[in-house]
């Protein structure tokens, strides 16, 4: 019997899509070789349309529900484990490499799934100021974040680079180029753990594409770049993103509490005492 | 018009001595500036030349990033707590001459000396002392993340606080353990001056304090210069944004405190007294050069005339004058250029179709000087609806409900500040959580706090100044 096929597509807006453009490139895995969406400037605002979206509807959640939607994203890769070794595998990956990667993978999405309802009282406080007054610090998310992954090819790498963003309450567009196919496997569990549609998005291709897009498009307010890129890239995204005082941060940190202090932004309001 | 006669009460300039001429401060002493060029910087309001500063070219930039370069050094090597004593030590030296530093301020900038004495000097040695406190606790700030200081910093601050940016920028920056190389504003470096003498008295490790005066080509060269490992900014939009540009692709940190445009809300639920006064401290505080000020009014649209009315009638109490005479609220505008622009800006809002009320006063004969003044009839796209006017001009527009005011207040690039004004507690709330700016004030505005994180949302700007957070400007993470 033939073997059916899988076509991946990119994940935005809750459902799998391929490039308007219709391009694609192509990604070797050991036995294997798939044909993966080519991401254009076009794919990249419809994303960031739907990621805007997205984040209204994943901040709307309470942090109760929203730490249950990602710890539900753990026990779905829990329930499909083999597939992810299996595939870490044919990308190279060692069987106990694999094995070990997912583990982790799944340890990092249960730690980040508990802190969507604490890290606000890690990084707010009260403010002793002098004088009579109420004054208190507390943090929001800054919204539509772009997230250039990593390019190691590792499932815990991959979800370290969208999980800081969406734990605090971004949406994000996850890019990624050689580890596309991982990444789209992986939208397909994001599908079943009932994340806003719009909330988190996956797209693939060559980011020499599209890099001034993501600089200049104002409504993405945040890039993060986990992956080794050139400094030429990083440097048109600067120039680009200062027009609209984006906040760009290379390689941030990826564990414990300073991996989702750039996603966050400080608000203080004051408030007199009186009778 | 207002009747009520004050007897003239002038704080006595005497107290502060200016030199003719000033170097730049670098590596502990005052030294020549290899450019061989100065400015002069003037009092605005009198046009009389107070002194001479350097202007730095490049040669004077690297000479004192090398010498922040060997104030590392030392400022590594001694310990935190030592570092935490200099900053006491300067916090209370502060204090001691508050006065001298005062009638400075208001000399060189034109503020009131009310508020230089009231306001500016009390804040800056409590940021100092505030800081000094956090020198040896940089451990405890943030839980277990490791980090550490960023080394040489250059700072470029404006010229509406001149004092007060200053402390905020050199006291978390020194006691984090980096060293500094700071560039006043080019109209009002005066106090910064008389500042590096006190880093001199408390015997600061040279190199650890470096002061550059010079205007934005000075700034410039410190901005790209190559041994410089994170930038702070405060100052116009335009300039943050030139300067996000310049660092493009360096491994240079960058915090930036920027413009504003915030909406001061009035519901109509507000003690209206209470509102009158709070939007006339936040759009009249220190002339309106403040980047926080509450320049738009939104009031809620079935009080708008009773709350017009009452605020004219306060408006016509401000008094418009001296500085240095301690009746003073309204100072001198702080340039010819600074304004030409606001001047610029209110023919267009009249031209728009504005209406304009100005309070009746007479205006001294030298100076620079600008009428508090009230746009009413706005439309949300007039240019004094959306742009930084930064001077005494507030703005005012209507909404009908809750809604509509968080739709109009967000309405804009800027995210530094909001005010609400409102006797419902739930409505404060539902309001301040919706509102995307920095810092908001319920029922009160312009308060700011040492201990208090201030700093913008969207173009006004990233990274905050005071409190816990503050120290995450001078401190990287390096784990």
């Amino acid at each position: 019997m033939t073997e059916v096929k899988k076509t991946y597509k990119n994940y935005v807006n809750g459902k799998f899509v391929r490039s308007e453009s219709g391009k694609v490139y192509s990604v070797n895995l050991k036995n294997e070789k798939f044909e993966i969406p080519l991401t254009s400037k076009k794919d990249l605002r419809d994303a960031v349309t739907h990621s805007k979206e997205g984040f209204k509807h994943w901040n709307k959640l309470t942090m109760y529900n929203r730490s249950q939607i990602l710890y539900r994203l753990s026990e779905m890769i829990e329930g499909n484990k083999d597939s992810y070794i299996s595939l870490l595998h044919q990308h190279g990956l060692s069987k106990n490499e694999s094995k070990k990667d997912v583990e982790n993978a799944i340890n990092t999405i249960v730690w980040y799934s508990g802190i969507v309802d604490k890290w606000e009282q890690l990084t707010g406080n009260l403010n002793p100021v002098a004088g009579e007054y109420f004054n208190i610090s507390h943090q929001e998310p800054i919204g539509v974040t772009f997230s250039l992954s990593s390019n190691k090819v590792s499932l815990n790498h991959l979800v370290k680079s969208f999980l800081p963003a969406m734990s605090v309450g971004c949406s994000v567009i996850s890019f990624t180029d050689e580890n596309a196919i991982l990444a789209l496997k992986l939208s397909e569990d994001i599908n079943n753990s009932d994340f806003p549609s719009g909330s988190i998005n996956f797209i693939t291709g060559n980011f020499g594409n599209i890099v001034e897009d993501v600089g200049g498009h104002v409504e993405v307010k945040l890039v993060a770049i986990y992956s080794d890129i050139t400094n030429e890239f990083i440097k048109t995204l600067s120039e680009r993103g200062a027009d609209s005082v984006k906040r760009i941060f290379n390689k941030p940190a990826v564990d414990g509490l300073a991996s989702i202090l750039p996603f966050i932004e400080t608000k203080t309001v004051w408030h007199p005492k009186g009778k | 018009m207002n009747n009520w006669n004050y007897a003239e009460s002038k704080e006595s300039e005497k107290i502060v001595s200016i030199e003719k001429k000033y170097g730049h401060f670098i590596g502990g002493d005052f030294i020549s500036p290899n450019s061989k060029k100065y400015l002069d910087t003037i009092s605005p309001s009198t046009e009389e030349v107070l002194s001479s500063i350097s202007i730095g070219n490049e040669k004077d930039v690297d000479f004192a990033v090398q010498s922040a370069k060997e104030g590392l050094k030392q400022w590594e090597k001694t310990s935190p707590s030592e570092r935490s004593k200099y900053l006491f030590k300067l916090a209370r030296l502060i204090q001691e001459r508050s006065r001298e530093f005062a009638v400075l301020e208001s000399l060189d900038g034109g503020k009131p000396i009310k508020e230089s004495r009231d306001f500016d000097l009390p804040q800056v040695a409590q940021n100092f002392f505030y800081y000094a406190g956090w020198a040896d606790k940089i451990n405890l700030a943030w839980g277990d993340q490791r980090t550490q200081p960023y080394g040489v910093v250059g700072q470029i601050i404006p010229w509406n606080f001149p004092l007060l940016m200053l402390s905020w920028k050199v006291a978390p920056a020194l006691a984090s353990g980096n060293t500094v190389v700071l560039k006043p504003a080019e109209t009002t470096p005066l106090t910064a001056l008389l500042f590096a003498e006190l880093c001199d008295e408390v015997g600061l490790p040279k190199g650890v304090f470096n002061l550059i005066t010079g205007d934005g080509t000075t700034g410039s060269h410190l901005v790209n210069h190559k041994d410089i490992r994170k930038i702070a900014f405060t100052g116009s939009t335009s300039v943050g944004k030139y300067i996000q540009k310049s660092l493009a692709g360096r491994d240079v940190g960058l915090t930036l405190e920027l413009g504003g445009k915030a909406a001061n809300i009035v519901y109509n639920d507000a003690s209206l007294d209470e509102a009158v006064e709070g939007v006339v401290n936040g759009i009249f505080f220190n002339q309106g050069h403040v980047c926080c000020a509450g320049s738009r009014l939104l009031v809620q649209e079935d009080i708008h005339d009773e709350f017009i009315k009452k605020l004219e009638k306060r408006m016509q109490m401000l008094r418009v004058g001296d500085p240095l005479d301690k009746n003073t609220d309204i100072g001198a505008i702080n340039s010819k250029d600074q304004l030409d622009k606001i001047t610029q800006l209110v023919n267009e809002g009249v031209k728009d179709g504005g209406e304009l009320f100005q309070i009746e006063c007479e205006l001294p004969k030298n100076g620079y000087w600008f009428k508090p003044s009230l746009f009413t009839s706005v439309q949300a796209n007039y240019k004094i609806a959306t742009e930084e006017i930064f001077g005494p001009v507030l703005t005012t527009l209507t909404f009908r409900t809750p809604e509509e005011a968080v739709e109009i207040a967000n309405n804009t690039e800027y995210g530094l500040s909001a005010g609400i004004w409102t006797e419902k507690g739930s409505k404060i709330l539902w309001t301040a959580d919706r509102l995307e700016a920095g810092v908001i004030w319920a029922n009160t505005f312009n308060k700011f706090d040492p201990a208090s994180p201030f700093g913008g949302y969207k173009e006004s700007g990233f990274g905050r100044e005071g409190g816990r957070h503050g120290l995450l400007s001078y401190l990287k993470d390096s784990s």
